[in-house]
């Protein structure tokens, strides 16, 4: 099937001859990328914020991480997931139960190195069971992870008589570089964001540059296209949802650190709810197929700053609900109309 | 039903002659393979077989089965019943990596193209080439697949601005441009394509075909075209089989009949040459 340069002229119209790209040009290509309307949005409230609280950015920014940590940690899960077609509303409470699996090991005298790991390895259970159920039993994912969203609450908070538990000392030192004294304090508020920073980073590439990340594209994008051609599709997805699970549970765990405490009741479903929300004003559509872990983390970063930064500036307690709500609708129709809009490069 | 050492499908009395094949020259021989979707039937104990380097057109109505026997050649569906022969072994395909491994590339009729995904990315998606980052880490050589797919659709003849382009903003023309491209680019053995030419324009079509008569001239890759276009057929194929109620009911060489022969064999009614047989109880 070598030369064949000489057959037949082009049966494809050449494409527009390649034109030194001017400032217009630039810009249009930023269209191009789905972080792009994110990221400014970003930037002008932490830029307005900054404008009516001078303090805002100095003293705010440690809890504000601190918040974008928790929901990033769940957006980037829901942004694979979202990036399938499927979605996971048991989050929130995978994020609580599994500070809960850590501290019985421990209790149980299982040293931390193994416990928090094995924790996980529980948490990556339950998002294999959501998967499975699923995936290969035909539920949709809405109605599966419903189901488990309710089974661990009442799990939890039953094993747990609704009584928090104290955060083993090991495992802050370990995770976020703190003590029990220090909990709740600005280093390990940091330190739960840059655990979120680099494993934000990791699965970006993991997205764009694995045969695992693609694949995960290709089966949200198009399920048929990846069957046919031998796409592991049902793997890919069952995959995505115990990623999900093992980030859920790890913002739990970092969570259980940063506040000293492990609380039943520390992974209420708003938390689930923003995280999605991160997503999707992050750029990621449900509709599967497109979407972006960075835009998640940016996403996190823009609910947190609404929730945490407009009480700051005097607007009342919950007022931060209204500009969220709108902006996801906003943002999933920009999204509709961008795919629409993007300037054809071919 | 045919049986035996290649002997040819039983071509119904008066049809053409179709030469017997050695084994050795049989890259495929398919027997007996039925097919049912629940309780619907869509193969009825199809028998077909391919030389190497062998052009066959696999011709019939809509919703003949075409498509269904292809996808059991390509491994995503299994056969309800009947056996493959390939290279003449019995062989039982698993998976469309399984196939693709074996050396049958399919163009699908849906493309089977990922929107979501680069021409680049698609070109190689399911067998994305991998490099080692720090020796452990194995992400996708983008680099590569970008310069392949380059040097590929180069050579080809397929011009595009940019290999990074999303496959959505391709023209239908260009996306079937791709996945003709995609299946010829790992150099089969068995190339399949379901209906290449339907979203392309007459010039486009015309390259598409000029493609397969470069790779029929070189004896090299045998193909299975499933086109509707009886002079897009005798232009470029050697064989015609004809797909209907399940069945092949018309294997002919195209040397051995004419477009207007053909042409008033069907209209006569191959399908009733088929009813009359007591396999073919459908119509
Ligand atoms: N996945 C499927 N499930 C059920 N029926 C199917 C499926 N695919 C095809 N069919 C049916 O099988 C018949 C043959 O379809 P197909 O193989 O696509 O025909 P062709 O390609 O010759 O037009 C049609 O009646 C079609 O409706
Ligand atoms: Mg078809």
């Amino acid at each position: 099937m070598k030369n064949l340069t000489a057959a037949a002229p082009a049966p494809v119209p050449a494409g527009r001859p390649p034109v030194r790209p001017g400032l217009g040009d630039r810009l249009k290509v930023l269209i191009r990328y789905p972080e792009t309307g994110i990221t400014a949005v970003a930037i002008v409230i932490a830029i307005v914020f900054e404008a009516l609280n001078n303090a805002f950015l100095s003293s705010e920014v440690p809890v504000l991480l601190a918040s974008t940590a928790q929901y990033g940690l769940i957006a980037v899960g829901e942004a694979m997931l979202m990036i399938t077609g499927e979605i996971d509303l048991s989050a929130a409470k995978i994020y609580s139960t599994t500070p809960f699996f850590a501290f019985y090991l421990s209790a149980a005298g299982v040293p931390w190195p193994a416990a928090v790991p094995l924790a996980l390895v529980g948490a990556a259970g339950i998002g294999w069971v959501n998967g499975f159920i699923t995936v290969r039993l035909g539920v949709p994912s809405l109605i599966a992870t419903l189901g488990m969203l309710f089974l661990l609450n009442g799990a939890i908070l039953t094993v747990s008589h609704s009584q928090p538990a104290r955060t083993p000392e090991s495992f802050i030192n370990v995770l976020l570089g703190s003590d029990q004294q220090n909990a709740g304090t600005g280093i390990s508020q940091i330190a739960a964001f840059l655990w979120l920073v680099a494993i934000a980073l990791a699965f970006a590439v993991v997205l764009r540059r694995t045969r695992f990340g693609l694949h995960t594209i290709a089966v949200g994008s198009n399920l048929l296209a990846a069957r046919e051609l031998g796409i592991r599709t049902q793997r890919t997805k069952i995959l995505n949802f115990v990623l999900m699970a093992v980030l859920a549970g790890f913002a739990g765990i970092i969570e259980a650190c940063a506040s000293g405490s492990i609380d039943p009741s520390a992974g209420d479903n708003t938390l689930t709810l923003y995280a999605i929300a991160s997503a999707v004003i992050g750029g990621t559509s449900l509709f599967g197929g497109s979407g972006t872990v960075i835009g998640a983390l940016i996403g996190a970063f823009v609910v947190a700053s609404l929730n945490d930064g407009l009480p700051l500036v005097g607007a009342q307690a919950g007022f931060a609900d209204v500009p969220l709500g709108i902006a996801i609708v906003v943002a999933m129709i920009l999204n509709i109309k961008l795919t629409a809009l993007r300037v054809r490069q071919v | 039903m045919s049986s035996g050492n290649g002997a040819a499908p039983g071509p119904p009395p008066g049809s053409g002659v179709v030469p017997a094949l050695g084994d050795a020259a049989l890259l495929l021989r398919a027997e007996g393979v039925t097919k049912n979707y629940g309780p619907s039937i869509v193969l009825r104990g199809l028998d077909l077989q391919i030389a190497r380097g062998e052009v066959l057109a696999l011709v019939g109505d809509n919703g003949a089965g075409k498509s269904t026997f292809i996808k059991i050649l390509s491994g995503f569906h299994a056969p309800t019943s009947g056996t493959l022969y390939w290279e003449g072994r019995a062989t039982v395909l698993t998976s469309p990596t399984q196939a693709r491994a074996l050396g049958i590339e399919t163009v699908y009729q849906d493309l089977a193209l990922v929107n979501d995904l680069t021409v680049a990315q698609n070109m190689f998606l399911g067998r994305e080439p991998i490099k080692r980052v720090l020796g452990v880490l194995p992400l996708t050589d983008a680099k590569a697949m970008r310069l392949r797919t380059r040097e590929f659709l180069d050579q080809v003849g397929i011009r595009l601005a940019s290999v990074d382009s999303l496959v959505r903003d391709l023209s239908g023309g260009q996306r079937q441009s791709i996945a003709v491209a995609r299946a010829m680019q790992s150099q089969p053995k068995l190339l399949i394509m379901d209906e290449p030419l339907a979203a392309l324009g007459v010039r486009e079509g015309a390259h598409v075909l000029d493609l397969v008569q470069e790779i029929r001239r070189r004896r090299e890759v045998s193909i299975i075209l499933i086109v509707h276009n009886y002079s897009q057929i005798f232009q470029v194929c050697d064989r015609i089989n004809f797909l209907f109620a399940g069945e092949i009911v018309l294997d002919v060489a195209t040397s051995a009949i004419t477009e207007e022969e053909l042409i008033r064999m069907v209209k006569a009614g191959l399908g009733a040459q088929a009813a009359a047989r007591p396999a073919g109880s459908g119509s």
